[in-house]
């Protein structure tokens, strides 16, 4: 479904360049839990960057359900983000004017009744039922990625991108966060991406990648 | 709203409902800054058309006036009757003077004193003539005897013809006696009645005495007389000595010339300005022209909310009056038109209310100093209409009035359609004459010219306000967009696209915009009208509250300004935000 082929990004700085993504390859199957692991500056959040289409890469090609990014245009790298994608970041990011509900609209492509109703169910699954009109502010640093989780599961993603989503957690955090993005996994909602500096918290994944120094391998 | 709010929590009411803080402050900012803009742009456009409104009445006259200013124009002749005066001055000095009216009389009255010297010997002559008619009074009582003694002796004159006729008789005829014996008859009685008796003779004799003693006195008498004639006559000689003095009339001529000359000087000073009666007469020959009336003009000092101005009063006659209200559709409503003779006056009621005055108030220079209309007049009528008029009457002015008699003017008012012909045709009568025409096109340029002083100072002010607030909200706009970068960096992530997100900031800065407008100029409205209630009617003042032009093209700019810049700085910073640069920072 999502695949790469001899990727690679570099950073120009001056005369130097710098390969934060160098030659890799990989396919990420429907339904698959991809775990990346490696140390900070591997290049791994670059790697999920340009499978995402957050950025485009130097050399090589994605593609997802065969369509090269390289033949999609801005918009519609954009679009594809906005409805086939989902994202978890290290940070939350949730608007804090918002309420816990609202903030998992936020991540919603149509917006109707039914919509709503999932986004409450998504809240209950991660155990916030009862903090549905708090605003961030209110809630723990947990709950707060909780509610990141649901947002970005609340359009029903092919692919879930999740980047250091345990980074500011503590483990038991982490692992009930990691616990809802492999049960979307498992329920059949789409594919599961985590990138993560922390090897504990993959021991769900169907396979583990080590990224070190841009280059892929198997752990 | 609250389901559709949670649909779509990015829609824009849920943006401004949650984010009250920060949006009602800039919009408060704005809505005072506009409210600002209008209710001075009114007050100014307030000020233009109540000045357009009070000098309205040139919209369908012309005014032909001296052309000179008073000063200008009183400069000469004031400058020859101050030398007339002066002249005058010397002359009753000369007056006063040798030759003049003082030594004259000084003069003449010294002539009794001299005169009186010589009375003694008047007085003199007068005891003596006294002492002559007292001598010869008594003479002539002594007299009365001697008459008789002399009755008695031409009584025996006549006896001697009769005895002389006798003895012609006799001679004639001696023989007969009897010529003879009837004379002795007759003489025997004839004696008996002449012949005095001792005391007749002792009267006479008495008489003969005090007659001579009577004769001795009135020979001195008349003698004393002689010298007091002599006297007399010494002293006519000095009173014919007094010398006379000079007639002053030499100078009471040239005073009475120069007094002329200063009275001519005068005149010409309170005569009409010359070849009025002459372009009076001239302008109703003019084609196109409804009617021409001698104008007395004055005026009242009246607020114009800009300034001070003065009211131009109409100094007409009493058809002139009424056709001036007809010309302009207006009408009496309280009172009546002043009459020819008095110091009356009738005023809009506009005007009436901008003076505090109704019909019996007093107006004029010695209620309100500013005016130039004299002394004090009576209103004794207010109008009514789409004109604003003050009438005073023209004889009264010309006839009390030195300046408003000096500085008389006509209107001539055109007919429709023919302002310019007409116009034309009066500046060619008045040529290179000391007249100059006030209309309409004039008027409004001077009020445009006042005005737009004003104008460019608001319009400073507008700019200033404009910038000063793009820069102010601007930055707060964009100390607020920092502050939502996390937000627009996970859109902008998760797919929103950067076009999409800038329309997403335009639409909430364009709301907030719109609604600080829309409440700006509502309350410059609300403000406006409670300033126009209790305070412009009641002056006078002319208001227009719902002007499209201030509360729209005017009050657009700041929103505008401030929408165009604050928008523009954050669609900027939105059109090269770099999500993955807001997703890895670690703040």
């Amino acid at each position: 479904m999502l695949s790469a082929t001899d990727l690679a990004l570099d950073y120009r700085s001056g005369q130097s360049i710098a390969h934060a993504v160098d030659t890799v390859s990989l396919s990420v199957d429907h339904g698959s839990f991809v775990g990346l692991i490696g140390p900070s500056g591997s290049g791994k959040s670059s790697l999920m960057y340009l499978l995402s289409g957050l950025k485009r890469p130097t050399r090589g090609a994605v593609a997802f359900d065969g369509q090269n990014y390289r033949d999609i245009s801005t918009a519609g790298l954009i679009r594809l983000r906005r409805q086939r994608f989902g994202f978890v970041f290290q940070q939350h990011f949730l608007i804090n004017y918002l309420s816990t509900l609202e903030n998992v609209m936020v991540g919603a492509v149509k917006r109707n009744h039914d919509v709503v109703a999932f986004a409450q169910e998504l809240l209950r699954r991660v155990g916030l039922g009862d903090k549905m009109r708090e605003r961030p502010y209110q809630l723990s640093i947990g709950e707060r990625q909780r509610v990141a989780v649901a947002r970005a599961l609340i359009h029903r993603p092919a692919v879930v991108f999740a980047d250091e989503p345990t980074a500011s957690l503590d483990q038991g955090t982490g692992r009930d966060v990691i616990n809802l993005l492999a049960d979307y996994r498992k329920d059949g909602g789409g594919s599961v991406v985590v990138v993560t500096h922390d090897p504990a918290m993959l021991t769900g994944a169907d396979r583990v990648l080590q990224m070190r120094d841009g280059r892929l391998g198997l752990v | 709203m609250g389901k559709a709010c949670m649909e779509n929590p990015l829609s824009l009411w849920h943006f401004y409902l949650r984010n009250k803080r920060k949006v009602l402050p800039v919009v408060g900012i704005l809505a005072l800054a506009i409210l600002g803009v209008v209710v001075t742009d009114s007050l100014l456009a307030s000020a233009r058309e109540t000045a357009y409104a009070t000098f309205g009445s040139y919209q369908k006259l012309i005014l032909v006036a001296p052309r000179a200013t008073r000063d200008q124009d009183l400069a000469n002749p004031l400058q020859d009757s101050l030398t007339r005066l002066h002249e005058v001055q010397l002359q009753v000095d000369a007056l006063d003077g040798p030759g003049g009216i003082s030594s004259y009389y000084n003069a003449v009255i010294a002539l009794p004193a001299q005169v009186r010297a010589q009375l003694p010997a008047v007085q003199q002559l007068q005891v003596d003539a006294a002492n002559a008619r007292y001598y010869a009074a008594r003479l002539r009582g002594d007299l009365v005897p001697l008459a008789d003694l002399i009755v008695r002796v031409q009584r025996l004159q006549s006896e001697q013809k009769a005895f002389d006729e006798l003895v012609r008789t006799l001679t004639q005829n001696p023989n007969d006696p009897r010529p003879l014996i009837s004379y002795l008859q007759q003489h025997q009685t004839w004696l008996h009645s002449i012949l005095p008796d001792a005391a007749q003779l002792g009267r006479l004799q008495a008489a003969v005495t005090n007659a001579s003693s009577d004769a001795a006195g009135l020979q001195q008498s008349l003698q004393a007389m002689n010298r007091d004639t002599a006297n007399l006559n010494a002293a006519g000689r000095s009173v014919a000595d007094i010398p006379i003095p000079p007639s002053p009339s030499a100078t009471i001529d040239q005073f009475k010339a120069t007094l002329d000359r200063l009275t001519s000087s005068l005149g010409a000073i309170q005569a009409p300005q010359p070849g009025l009666d002459k372009l009076v007469a001239d302008s109703e020959r003019i084609p196109g022209t409804t009617f021409v009336k001698r104008d007395a003009y004055s005026n009242l000092d009246i607020n114009l909310l800009a300034g001070n101005a003065q009211f131009d009063l109409y100094g007409l006659d009493q058809p002139g009056m009424t056709q001036l209200l007809s010309l302009y559709n207006d009408r009496v409503i309280t009172g009546r038109l002043p009459r020819a003779d008095a110091n009356e006056i009738a005023i809009s009621e506009e005007i009436a209310r901008s003076r505090n005055v109704w019909v019996g108030g007093k107006v004029g220079n010695a209620i309100d100093e500013l005016d130039r209309l004299p002394d004090t007049f009576t209103v004794v009528g207010i109008i009514r209409g789409p004109t604003r008029l003050g009438l005073i009457p023209l004889d009264y002015m010309t006839q009390h009035y030195l300046f408003e008699r000096r500085y008389q003017g006509l209107v001539v008012v055109p007919q429709a359609g023919q302002e310019q012909a007409v116009h034309d045709q009066v500046q060619r009568l008045i040529g290179d004459s000391a007249f100059r025409m006030f209309d309409w096109p004039y008027i409004k340029g001077k009020i445009d010219s006042l005005i737009a002083n004003l104008d460019t100072i608001n319009h400073f002010l507008i700019l200033l306000v404009t910038i000063v607030l793009a820069l102010v909200v601007g930055l707060l706009n964009n100390l607020f967009f920092r502050q939502r970068m996390n937000e627009f960096g996970l859109l902008a992530a998760v797919g929103y696209s950067r076009w999409g997100l800038v329309l997403r900031v335009a639409w909430e800065s364009l709301g907030v915009t719109v609604a600080a407008w829309l409440l700006g100029v509502g309350l410059g409205v609300a403000v406006l009208s409670w300033f126009n209630v209790s305070f412009m009617l009641p002056h006078g003042l002319l208001m227009n509250i719902f002007d499209w032009n201030v509360l729209a093209l005017h009050t657009l700019p700041i929103p505008l300004m401030v929408f165009l810049f604050g928008m523009g700085t954050v669609a900027w910073q939105l059109l090269r935000l770099d999500p993955i640069s807001i997703i890895e920072r670690r703040d």
